[in-house]
């Protein structure tokens, strides 16, 4: 017999889900403390490098600083587009293609791009890669509004195609084949000329690229576009109700094709902008944003601000597991993997804890 | 005496909402009983909980006088109880007998043995049920489905039958027909619940009334020592009037006429039917039908929301026909439609009142930034207006309950200052009181000289309200009645079909004589 059931809690403070999610970080983080004592390895020593990221002790610091950077950017805008078009409940879950696309679009751009100066190679890589992607968002939009098609699965399965059109170009030598290093035998990814490649404000030896001034301005500019934007208004009235705002005479096709194409054009430009900080392509350059990013945006229940410092978190997570997997032999980029799987997915269970509580049914008294 | 059921002390809350505080409430075998309350008042919960939906927080249950504890819809099978809710729980695609042969247990393996057929077929001719068994879901009428649902719970053996708003949804005739079914089926020695806030049909049908308030028990009543007012004070809770007012007017000029309109519904079957009607300023023209027989679609094509397949639509001399919604609510049509989950169309529920208040008129400023200030100003004048009941201008409408939700989409609608309102079931699930202040809102509108058209479900209410009421079936326009000078029998038999009173005794329904249209548009 059930003696147990969950109750949804009537209010949400925002204290209990910060306690509720620094219980779930502090569990997982015991439990891969005990996979990391098994390996033979201290874990406060571990947890140490990860959480200084590797700049305690390093003369090249600022080395971490533009490498996490580097990995926080694209998971920026990235998270800040899905949550655009989740906001509309639209299931874009095609990050990782429309990345793909924007990466590859951008780098035709970078690689045919010798002789002209950096900024306006920058900026066409931009536009490359937004155009491109935001005609994507909108093909995957209009088969919705016009035939009704499940976007879920459409953009699933743009991720797919773009990863093995990538995987194509990558491993094709041929002579149009300019994507390639062409002194190589076997097939590697080139890198881009001097021009195509991001350049940022000098800080002493730290750079301070320009990605990551335009992903900042990027987030203020969402967030007064969702909150105070007539456009904004009519993307949170269709996610709330089509068709109330179908009887309030709006276009809700109009506004569905707009705010993907907004979307998808945002996640290219992450992708130029990861590309050209990268000064190359590979069939690795999402870095997974497309599936981290829903995280992220979900995690912050779609809240500008809350993307922003998620993003943050998330990123030191990801950057400093790295780091600190290069210090110990015994493990490797996939014990990265493993604990940052490991913590997010307690930390969901945690918002759920937050959001419902457990009820001890009452037996029934005899009257 | 052992009762059929017999509930202590139940007790169930959803967060911080207790929808029923220590209810207790007995039926005997071979009884009907009633259970009334207002909307929200735990009725539904109550049910659920016996039909293993839900579990009491707290309290016992008692069948048969044996404790008992209902932990899924299985168990409460198994109790011999069975429960029809308001909305059909049938699988469209197949048939009566495919439906009632899912739920079966323990019968074999095939769906269409002979012995399943006898057996339904008799507990069918005992009942007194007609129904076409190889008949799909999806082409059957409203109470084809009910009658249906409840000769499902009859095959599985339910000793104790609880059903939902069953009338809700039924004309007159039909009421009569079911209410002949549950005196049988009480002659057989089974036990009724039924849920309601009828007063009439309380009084015709039970034995005995249990009434809830606000999730507590009232009491129960013998229906011979009780009355309508008696009951409505317990249900409310103190002394009201139970009289719509209808104010009479100079009525003025046919502000919208509307001549041989046919629109098709989203699976491009007809849903309008040639229909002609007009409305003048200072009246409320009522629409009665059965559920789902145009009304939506008719209301649709009106705001412009839905294309029409032929006919005219002329407001004030001038067609409609083909302006975008927003040009239409320009000319001063605004529509407001409640549907069933009464939230869905009018209102987006996360959002505010101030943002709720600004859906359609948010473009109407320059500039790309919402006027936020003054559509917060807009939602304080309409909150004191209508007495909305919030804790502010900024509480997301779900947050709400059912009346003050209406009354923020009313008070939108009419805070644009239209001459033709055009309202579908704005009561839809409302407590009286509320209702009330609803037709209140609509009797100032009709002072101002606005014409109404009031789509609704309840005919006694319509018969008060309205001035006129037209009746519609299967989209065709069966008859346009003064409520003075009509029953609710007649308006029943129009609905169904039966009645058809168009262009009778030499009137010409529909069609105006001081009509705005010219001679050569009509014949065009």
């Amino acid at each position: 017999m059930k003696k147990y059931h969950l109750v949804r809690r009537a209010d949400s403070k925002i204290q209990r889900t910060l306690i509720y999610y620094a219980i779930g970080i502090l569990v997982s983080l015991s439990i891969c403390g005990i996979l990391l004592l098994i390996l033979g390895i201290n874990p406060f020593q571990y947890y140490g490098k990860m959480l200084t990221i590797g700049l305690v002790g390093n003369r090249y610091g600022y080395k971490s600083i533009e490498g996490l950077l580097k990995v926080f950017v694209p998971l920026l805008i990235t998270s800040l587009a899905l949550s655009l078009s989740f906001k509309m409940r639209f299931w874009n879950i095609g990050g990782e293609g429309e990345f793909l696309i924007g990466a590859i679009c951008a780098s035709i751009v970078a690689f045919n791009s010798s002789g002209l100066p950096n900024f306006v190679t920058v900026v066409l890589m931009c536009l490359a890669a937004m155009l491109s992607s935001g005609i994507i968002g909108i093909a995957i939009a209009a088969l919705k509004v016009r035939f009704n098609t499940n976007e879920t699965l459409m953009t699933l399965m743009l991720n797919y195609i773009m990863l093995y059109v990538i995987r194509y170009i990558g491993d094709t030598k041929a002579d149009w084949n300019f994507f390639l290093r062409e002194d190589s035998e076997r097939p590697i990814f080139g890198s881009f000329p001097e021009s195509a490649v991001m350049k940022g404000i000098p800080l002493g030896k730290f750079t301070l690229l320009w990605s990551v001034i335009i992903a900042v301005l990027l987030t203020a500019i969402i967030f007064v576009y969702l909150k105070y934007t007539k456009q904004g208004f009519e993307v949170s009235v269709v996610g709330d109700s089509s068709a109330t705002a179908r009887y309030a005479g709006m276009n809700v096709g109009k506004i569905i094709l707009r705010t993907m194409f907004i979307s998808s054009a945002l996640i290219g430009l992450a992708a130029a902008l990861a590309v050209s900080s990268a000064g190359t392509i590979s069939d690795t350059i999402t870095n997974d944003v497309g599936w981290t990013g829903i995280i992220v945006a979900w995690l912050s229940k779609l809240s500008i601000p809350a993307v922003f410092v998620t993003s943050i978190l998330i990123s030191i997570l990801q950057y400093g597991c790295q780091a600190a997997a290069t210090q110990y032999p015994a493990i490797d980029v996939n014990f990265a993997d493993l604990l940052q799987g490991i913590i997010l997915f307690s930390v969901l269970v945690a918002d759920f804890a937050a959001n419902f509580r457990i009820v001890k049914k009452e037996e029934a008294k005899n009257v | 005496m052992e009762y059929a059921i017999e509930l202590k002390n139940i007790s169930k809350s959803f967060g911080p909402v207790a929808a029923n505080k220590n209810i207790n409430l007995s039926l005997a075998k071979g009884e009907i009983l009633a259970l009334l309350g207002e909307n929200g008042s735990g009725k539904t919960t109550l049910m659920n909980m016996l039909s293993g939906i839900y579990m009491p927080d707290s309290g016992s249950i008692f069948i048969d006088g044996k404790r008992v504890q209902i932990n899924s819809p299985e168990d409460s099978g198994k109790l011999g109880i069975g429960m029809v809710h308001q909305h059909f729980k049938l699988v469209e695609r197949f048939t009566a007998l495919e439906n009632i042969r899912i739920g079966m247990r323990g019968e074999g393996r095939f769906l269409h043995g002979n012995e399943v057929r006898n057996k339904i077929e008799n507990t069918a001719s005992r009942f007194g049920f007609e129904i076409d068994l190889d008949k799909k879901v999806a082409n059957m009428a409203v109470s084809e489905k009910q009658t249906l649902e409840i000769l499902k719970v009859l095959c599985y053996g339910a000793k104790i039958i609880i059903l939902d708003e069953p009338t809700a949804v039924l004309t007159v005739q039909e009421i009569d027909r079911l209410f002949n079914v549950l005196r049988r089926m009480k002659n057989e020695g089974h036990s009724i619940i039924i849920i309601t806030h009828k007063l009439n049909e309380v009084m015709e049908i039970s034995d005995r009334v249990t009434v809830l308030r606000h999730g507590d028990y009232i009491g129960t009543v013998n229906t011979k020592e009780t009355n309508d007012k008696e009951l409505t004070e317990l249900m409310v809770g103190r002394k009201i009037t139970l009289n719509i007012d209808r104010p009479v007017i100079e009525k003025t000029h046919p502000l919208l006429e509307i001549r041989d309109l046919t629109v098709k519904n989203d699976e491009g079957a007809i849903a309008v039917d040639h229909i002609n009607f007009y409305i003048r300023g200072g009246e409320i023209l009522g629409v009665a039908g059965i559920a789902g027989s145009g009304q939506k679609e008719l209301c649709e094509a009106i705001a412009g929301l839905r294309k029409i397949e032929e006919g005219h639509m002329i407001h004030e001399g001038e067609s409609i026909v083909g302006m975008s919604p927003k040009k239409i609510l320009e000319h001063g049509i605004s529509m407001s439609f409640i549907p069933e989950d009464r939230l869905g169309m009018g209102l987006a529920p996360s959002l505010s009142i101030t943002d709720n208040m600004i859906l359609k008129s948010y473009n109407d400023t320059k500039g790309i930034f919402v006027d936020r200030k003054s559509a917060r100003e807009e939602a304080q004048k309409v909150i004191r207006k209508l007495e909305i009941n919030t804790p502010s201008a900024d509480t997301p409408v779900r947050r709400l309950s059912g009346g003050n939700v209406q009354k923020v989409l009313l008070g939108r609608e009419i805070k644009s200052g239209p001459n033709v309102l055009i309202t579908a079931y704005p009561v839809r699930g409302l407590d009286i009181n509320s209702s009330y202040t609803i037709y209140d809102i609509l009797n100032g509108e009709k002072k101002k000289g606005v014409g109404i058209l009031f789509v609704g479900e309840d005919l006694d209410v319509m018969l008060s309200l309205c001035d006129k009421i037209m009746v519609i079936c299967h989209g065709k326009l069966q008859g346009v009645v003064n409520s003075d000078h009509t029953t609710k029998e007649e308006i029943g038999l129009m609905m169904t079909g039966t009645l058809n009173i168009v262009n009778k005794e030499g009137k010409t329904d529909g069609i105006a004589k001081d009509s705005a249209f010219t001679d050569e548009e009509v014949k065009a």
